[in-house]
């Protein structure tokens, strides 16, 4: 387009007064929603992620309601910050807060250039936009809103000039919630009844018919770490969990010795040795 | 000054609405529906029964209203729904394209011969690896969810062609790529693989989307309309930045390209269509294809022709990097499934040529070369899906040596699809490469279509190394054997092999249908 027709246009343009209360608005309010965007990025805990973006969202329906959007403003709060971020953060209470990503870089060098060309491209962005939008002047905004019209002019374009897009969402949704199902959904109608599952143990199905031997009792200790003693003296050894016994298992050598007799005990009442059974095998 | 009674409006007009028109559409979507209620009313075993006979039945009904609609058209197309929908020549084009390719997918889809139960899991919420999936690896089910997903993606790519502003071209967008998302997670076999590839699409699919919407954001900024024609008009002659209209206009190009697995965003071309159940790989091959160039057809036509000189050199670039990527990579593969992954992105480097030329010739050419590809892609997804051994499907290509010894038919049939993708005369991609690149040379793009023609050289040896592999080397003793297909699966083949076939000798009949209109709006 020609540098006249530019010159032109702008001659025209009286350049948008922004008025004290809506500076003072935006200056407390951006870095706030600034603030929370980079708290999502940068916090550890993914609560804490979230709740940094509900920060952001707010500050952005405040945004829209002092630009005159009073809908969009109510929309953004009621939908995004209380339904959505609700919801996020119920999903992540129920898989667990503490369920961390990896932190193991996989390719060499990944974040620092992802963080150079995140900058690069967002710099761009701003310096473009901000470029573009100094001069520009707000059209047909006061006869948009005149009188609280605000709403009745979304739901008349909305079942005007968007009808077809908008009653395309409601496809979208229902893919969304087939999809939901398909991934969350097993069917559970076919489960095993307790006298199909003890025919299957017995059958061989599982590795053991009866269930596991629980830990050893004993004046001294009852803890979940010591082992129980089969009738013959000799140790149970799937008495004990697979973990503890892989934390204790320097006492558990001990024990075995002490109970197998190699480590000859004060008492001569003390358990029989195990040890003819250890030489029939 | 907030009054509380808002002044009283005046009524709505109800919209005119040409229901003949697309009428196709709301076939597919509500069958898509109905689809979602048979999951829920009927009983597991005649689900998968009824699911095929349904969406066959819509396939065929929105074929058969799209015949009655074509048949007396007008010849300048029309616009409806407010202006959102555009249903011109073009669009009819792509949505006979997309209607005949769907069947031919939902074929493929369907078929239980080929895997007993069918290419897909029989519930997909058992984690794998696991003893229940085992045990369902056994049972005979799948999950019959996928038909009314294939619906609703179909109808989402026919809108898409036909979104005549960028808010329902994105919604569209998103109502084609989320049952993609999903299905590609639903193989029966590998499901590993399946799943991390679903996860990579679905991630790299949102971030297009973003950038899509970025865009489109920007767009709107500039012109203050969504609407394809209002932004032509705006850049014709509108005061704001341009800032606002480039940068909108890439922005919005990278969300198109990335669908159209097009050049430097094809990342994620290659694993999705790895993992993806076979089925499934065809249908996005083939369909999603033609859908994401049908719209990059009508965003560069309707919206930004005017500012073509701007934009081309940029564009010039991303369809050799398309080429190079495709054609050069494409040479180191060593899975069939990958490597042609790597075919098509070289195909969208060419159709890129094609849809650059921003002329009648242009637009016709690379409507036909894309009703081509469909054809040929879709056959060959079928061929790969009966190579098989008792680990399902055998895709690497050292265990397809000497195929044509155990089975010459399709040996025979998949060379031919190869030579066709190659561009070899008498099969339809050499009339598909001769009508793209001609326009390509009229538009004074001589450079951009040698190189094409280079890159499609390179791109002919990997497919005639397959070829060699297949005839002229000794099996391996332990090698794939190839299933024998029931009706389905054969159907959707020879569908593809005679379209192939039938374009590549006499493809005057469908260039004119390719040439007979331009965009309405």
């Amino acid at each position: 387009m020609s540098n006249s027709a530019m010159l032109l246009a702008q001659a025209g343009a009286e350049v948008a007064k922004v008025s004290t209360g809506e500076a003072i608005s935006f200056w407390i309010l951006a870095p706030l929603a600034l603030g929370g965007a980079l708290g999502m990025i940068f916090a550890r805990n993914a609560v804490h992620s979230a709740m940094f973006l509900v920060l952001t969202m707010l500050s952005l329906g405040v945004m829209y309601m002092v630009q005159q959007a009073p809908f969009l403003g109510f929309v953004q709060i009621i939908v995004y910050t209380g339904a959505i971020m609700m919801l996020f953060l119920f999903v992540l209470m129920l898989v667990g807060r503490d369920s961390s990503d990896s932190v193991v870089e996989v390719l060499r060098g990944q974040r620092v250039w992802a963080a150079i060309l995140g900058i690069g491209l967002a710099g761009l962005l701003v310096t473009g936009v901000a470029e573009a939008l100094t001069s520009v002047r707000p059209v047909g905004l006061a006869e948009q809103n005149a009188g609280g019209a605000n709403v009745a002019n979304i739901g008349r374009s909305v079942f005007t000039d968007y009808l077809f897009p908008f009653e395309l969402t409601s496809a979208l949704l229902i893919t969304a919630a087939l999809g939901a199902m398909v991934l969350g959904y097993t069917d559970k109608s076919k489960r095993r009844t307790q006298r199909e599952t003890a025919d299957a143990r017995f059958r061989g199905e599982h590795d053991r018919p009866s269930p596991l031997p629980g830990p050893g009792v004993y004046a001294t200790a009852n803890s979940v770490a010591v082992p129980a003693l089969l009738p013959d003296g000799s140790i149970a050894p799937e008495s004990v969990s697979a973990i503890i016994e892989a934390t204790a298992s320097r006492e558990l050598a001990t024990d075995i010795e002490t109970v197998a007799g190699a480590i000859p005990g004060p008492d001569a009442h003390a358990l029989k040795p195990a040890a003819a059974k250890e030489g029939d095998k | 000054m907030l009054a509380l009674q808002p002044p009283p409006q005046a009524p709505i007009d109800a919209p005119q609405i040409e229901y003949s028109a697309i009428l196709p559409v709301l076939i597919l979507l509500g069958a898509a529906c109905i689809g979602v209620l048979v999951e829920a009313f009927v009983s597991k075993a005649s689900r998968w029964a009824a699911q095929v006979t349904l969406s066959l039945l819509a396939i065929l009904g929105a074929g058969l209203a799209f015949v009655l609609y074509v048949t007396d058209s007008p010849e300048r197309g029309l616009t409806t729904l407010y202006r959102t929908i555009a249903v011109d020549r073009p669009a009819l084009f792509l949505w006979g394209t997309l209607l005949a390719l769907g069947l031919g997918a939902l074929l493929l889809i369907a078929d239980r011969t080929v895997e007993r139960g069918g290419a897909f899991v029989a519930q997909a919420g058992i984690r794998p690896g696991t003893v229940q999936d085992r045990a369902q690896m056994a049972s005979g089910g799948m999950q019959t969810e996928v038909f009314p997903l294939t619906l609703f993606a179909l109808s989402g790519m026919m809108i898409f062609c036909a979104a005549n502003d960028l808010l329902t071209m994105f919604i569209a967008l998103e109502v084609l790529s989320l049952p993609l998302y999903l299905m590609c997670g639903l193989a029966r076999r590998r499901r590993l693989i399946s799943q991390e590839s679903a996860v990579k699409y679905f991630l790299l699919g949102a971030f297009a989307s973003a950038f899509f919407l970025y865009g489109l954001a920007l767009l709107y900024g500039y012109a203050g309309s969504v609407k394809l024609a209002d932004i032509a008009n705006a850049a014709a002659g509108s005061a704001a930045s341009d800032t606002l209209l480039f940068g909108g206009f890439g922005l919005l190009v990278v969300g198109l390209m990335f669908k159209a697995s097009v050049g430097p965003f094809h990342a994620w071309t290659p694993d999705v269509y790895q993992g993806s159940p076979t089925p499934i790989t065809a249908f996005m091959a083939a369909c999603t294809k033609v859908a994401a160039f049908g719209g990059i057809l009508r965003v560069l036509t309707v919206g930004f022709e005017s500012t073509s000189w701007e934009w081309r050199g940029v564009l010039w670039v991303v369809a050799v990097a398309s080429m190079v990527i495709g054609a050069v990579l494409g040479l180191t593969q060593t899975d069939i499934k990958r490597m042609l992954a790597y075919s098509s992105i070289a195909h969208a480097g060419f159709l890129l040529v094609g849809a650059l030329a921003l002329r009648p010739e242009g637009l016709s050419g690379t409507l036909f070369y894309l009703l081509t590809y469909g054809f040929t892609t879709l056959a060959a997804f079928g061929a790969v899906s009966l190579v098989r051994d008792s680990n399902g499907e055998a895709t690497h290509l050292s265990q397809w040596a000497g195929l044509a010894k155990r089975s010459p038919v399709l040996a025979w049939v998949f060379a031919f699809l190869l030579l066709a993708m190659a561009g070899i005369p008498l099969t339809s991609g050499f009339i598909g490469k001769f009508v793209v690149f001609s326009a390509g040379i009229q538009d004074g793009m001589a450079p951009l279509v040698v190189i094409a023609l280079v890159a499609s050289a390179v791109a002919a040896f990997f497919y005639l190394r397959v070829i060699v592999l297949m005839f002229f080397s000794d099996p391996a003793p332990d090698g794939p054997t190839v299933t024998v297909p029931g009706t389905f699966t054969t159907a959707a083949i020879t569908l593809g092999v005679l379209v192939t076939l039938v374009l590549g000798l006499v493809p005057a009949f469908a260039l004119d249908w390719a040439g007979t209109g331009t965009f309405a709006f």
